[in-house]
């Protein structure tokens, strides 16, 4: 490849200037990355892309003709229709599992802790463990905080298998919602439950009704944002603290040439939060300055990276797609990984380089990695071991392989839904006056991953961009913010780019028009914001000017979290087409039908600034029939 | 004359015309036997992708006269006269690549081929499943494609159904809005928002 040409594909592949300079390092280098076995993967099966290839039991793999030719139903006789809706709500449920699992794992911890169990965590949010447990009706009275905890992570892990066929975070939403769901058969009976009754149905021979299948699809998914991964946020809350404002920085010129970088990557902050701990000891500290470095960067990657800079301002080396460019700076002692969006991949990228990948879930191994164990009675000694283990590592950092960007880009963070209600005073007043005056037209989340379909955060910033403009507040998430935090939209000077209402709301309350709020599992901080913001106004969330997109998602977690939204009332723009084209049916149900239940529906459109416009619409029609 | 007929538009990229004309030219034309890599198999037809969702399955059209015969200086490629298919003679073959340079559509490769003893390269194209003509079947790629992509039959019978697409879309084009061949509204969407994407930023 001449210079010309990586300069390029650099240019293709991604927005950020600190990522093209990695991406033309690596391409330089030969090291492998996303975009490369995504070309090696073309074509890829329409049978796939369409949804409808069933590859279920042993009398398949079978798959309808798109065309409607003579191949109409498996084998098993299943149609077109029955196939897509069933591979959706597999999709679905795979990522409602791994944000529930995940939740259950920080319930556990908090459990742990309070029975003085978990080595080095502690109750750090009092405050919103009151609160929880007079949510889940949990005597606080004269009781310490480690009584409470323990009851209410008790009350919370009961609500994976409960048998009284509702769970208790669902009575957050408002009554016109929750009134929706009851008429729809919709509201979720358990968190496990509903996935384990989705695994049912997919099995041969039990639901053929791609109606039936879809509804159930959409109570899987609130068994997720109103279940599982509020318990991730909420639990996660308590034992590190909820999120305020702060700033910090991000991408690739985070690492440090000067200091031992360490990537923490993955999804849960568990372990990640031990080692932001431990990474202050002074002995450690001691043993750096020995092996010639000066001092320990860490730094955050994907939602494990959210979670850190969140409550402790760890600065982002990025996201999703970043993970192989950090180690392709040649300056990453140590990538700690817990679980979620890991390319497996990826000891053969450090492989290119002195980087050590150490994996810590019993859930997700991978061959080629140091695994180190992480359990919540062993916690503070792992992170400490995983610490020494990449400061032993620095010595073999070849200088003349290292290049780091120059020029980090700041960022503020922190937005948790109790933070914003706090800068607006401690009520959503403010917020709700300046929708009623027009100044602020609605409120979008934008959330998701990375995709090598579409250029990387193109889709997250050129929306975000077009929608501020338009006076309509973003939230974001997960890659989304990572994506607008590079690109300096999650700074308060951003206002500057927002139309004239949306930037004097900004100005006035000194915040970014594009707000991060968290991880993935923190979109059920959207959900609170929205319910809170519903019930001031006592209508339900349907009936509100939200929307929601995912410009750039591929993960099935997305799934679950776009159709969560719809079905509590936002409607949803996704930039990347799901695998449900191939039956007519299950797309206008999901796209028009489903406005009938939940007053919203799923659009698909990748251009951003035509998701704008359609987002708009939305908020306008909504607007409109609040008579505002 | 018969031929494998295909209709681009109705290429998904399954590819499972690769795989079926792997298994074919195997050794004993199993899916398990194929995988193995002592029995050199490989396909004989190629999907080609532009812009990530744009396919074509490119094959041997088994032209006639073909180029690729008449610049074979030993002789290899041979014309079955029953059913016209162009093959090579393997034992025959010295590698020279000069008719795969007079190939109009780029699909000849050299490969080891099972079924022969020979331990070197040779002209490996599409032998339009010669051994599955002969007992009154078709290729084994026209069996796989489940979207009609791939059609075996006679040419001029199958060219009859374009032509009848053409001349609706000739009639139609005045005014109408019909589309033909008809694709369904479902597919067609997911075409544009592969459009799109494709070309995006």
């Amino acid at each position: 490849m001449t210079d010309q040409t990586i300069r390029t594909e650099a240019e293709r592949r991604a927005s950020d200037r600190a990522d093209q300079e990695i991406i033309r390092k690596a391409l330089d280098e030969g090291v492998e990355t996303v975009w490369d076995r995504f070309e090696l993967q073309q074509p890829q099966c329409g049978f796939g892309q369409l949804g409808v290839c069933c590859n279920n039991c042993a009398m398949g793999p079978c798959r309808i003709d798109p065309f409607g030719g003579k191949t109409s139903h498996g084998v098993c006789g299943a149609n077109v229709d029955t196939i897509v809706a069933r591979n959706l709500l597999d999709d679905l449920s795979v990522g409602a599992a791994a944000h529930s699992d995940h939740g259950r794992e920080v319930v556990e911890v908090l459990f742990k802790t309070a029975e003085g169990k978990g080595q080095g965590y502690q109750i750090k949010d009092e405050e919103k463990l009151i609160r929880l447990a007079s949510e889940y009706g949990i005597i606080t009275e004269g009781r310490n905080s480690n009584e409470i905890a323990k009851d209410l992570a008790l009350g919370i892990l009961e609500e994976y298998g409960t048998i009284k066929n509702s769970i208790q975070f669902v009575e957050r939403a408002p009554a016109q919602t929750k009134e929706i769901w009851k008429k729809a058969g919709i509201i979720p009976r358990g968190i496990d439950r509903e996935i384990v009754e989705a695994m049912h149905r997919i099995h041969m021979g039990v639901d053929a009704d791609y109606v039936n299948i879809l509804l159930h699809a959409m109570r899987t998914s609130l068994s997720d944002g109103w279940g599982g991964s509020m318990a991730a946020t909420e639990c996660s809350d308590i034992l590190f603290g909820t999120p305020k404002p702060l700033t910090s920085w991000s991408n690739l010129a985070t690492l440090s040439r000067e200091k031992v970088n360490i990537v923490l990557h993955g999804h849960n902050p568990l372990l990640s939060q031990m080692i932001v701990n431990a990474a202050e000891d002074p002995e450690l500290i001691r043993f750096t300055e020995e092996k010639g470095a000066e001092g320990i960067n860490l730094v955050g990657m994907c939602c494990t990276g959210n979670e850190l800079l969140m409550r402790s301002g760890i600065p982002l080396a990025g996201s999703f797609f970043d993970q192989e460019l950090a180690i392709a700076t040649g300056a990453v002692e140590a990538m700690i990984v817990d679980y979620q969006c890991i390319y497996h991949s990826i000891p053969a990228t450090a492989g290119c380089f002195h980087t050590k990948v150490v994996t810590t879930s019993t859930k997700a191994k991978i061959m080629g990695t140091i695994y180190k164990e992480f359990t919540p009675e062993n916690a503070q000694d792992t992170a400490k071991e995983i610490i020494k283990l990449a400061i032993e590592n620095y010595p073999n950092r070849n200088p003349d392989r290292v290049r780091i960007p120059e020029k980090p880009m700041q960022l503020m963070a922190g937005f948790s839904e109790e933070a914003i209600r706090a800068a607006l005073g401690g009520t959503y007043k403010p917020l709700i006056d300046a929708i009623v005056a027009g100044s602020v037209k609605g409120v979008v989340g934008i959330v998701g991953c990375n995709n090598p379909r579409i250029k990387q955060d193109y889709g997250h910033i050129t929306l975000a961009k077009e929608l501020i403009k338009r006076n309509i507040l973003v939230v974001e998430t997960g890659c989304a913010a990572i994506a607008c935090g590079k690109a300096g939209l999650l700074l308060p000077e951003a206002a500057s780019m927002a139309g004239d209402g949306l930037a004097s709301v900004c100005r006035l309350l000194g915040i970014p028009p594009v707000l991060h709020m968290g991880s993935c599992v923190d979109c059920s901080r959207i959900l609170v914001l929205a319910a809170n913001v519903a019930k001031e106004l006592g209508v339900g969330i349907g009936d509100l000017p939200l929307g929601g997109a995912a410009p750039e998602w591929y993960s099935q977690k997305a799934i679950s979290i776009g159709t969560y939204f719809v079905t509590s009332g936002v409607f949803t723009v996704l930039g990347i087409p799901p695998k449900i084209f191939g039956s007519g049916n299950v797309l206008n149900l999901l796209a028009d039908g489903v406005k009938g239940i939940t007053n919203s529906a799923f659009a698909v459109e990748p251009d951003p600034v035509k998701a704008a416009d359609l987002l708009e619409t939305e908020i306008e029609r909504k607007r409109k029939a609040l008579n505002i | 004359m018969k031929t494998v007929f295909v209709r681009q538009e109705r290429c998904v990229g399954c590819r499972h015309c690769e795989v079926a004309c792997t298994i074919e030219h195997s050794s004993d034309k199993g899916l398990l036997s194929a995988i193995k890599k002592e029995t050199q198999s490989g396909p004989r037809i190629h999907i080609e992708v532009v812009d990530n969702y744009l396919t074509f399955p490119n094959r041997c059209r088994h032209c006639e006269p073909a180029p690729c015969m008449q610049v074979c200086p030993t002789g290899s490629l041979y014309r079955d006269e029953t059913t016209g298919s162009v093959l090579v003679d393997y034992l025959k073959c010295i590698r020279c690549t000069v008719c795969a340079m007079a190939c109009p559509f780029g699909i000849i490769e050299f490969r080891k081929v099972p079924l022969t003893d020979l331990n070197r390269e040779v002209n490996a194209k599409c032998d339009n499943c010669i051994g599955r003509l002969n007992e009154g079947g078709i290729p084994a790629c026209a069996e796989a494609c489940k979207t009609g992509a791939l059609e075996y039959g006679d040419v001029n019978d199958l060219i009859r159904v374009s032509r009848r697409d053409f001349t609706t879309r000739l009639i139609m084009s005045q005014g109408a809005e019909s589309e033909v061949p008809v694709i369904p509204e479902n597919i067609r969407a997911f075409k544009a928002v592969m459009g799109k994407l494709a070309t995006l930023s």
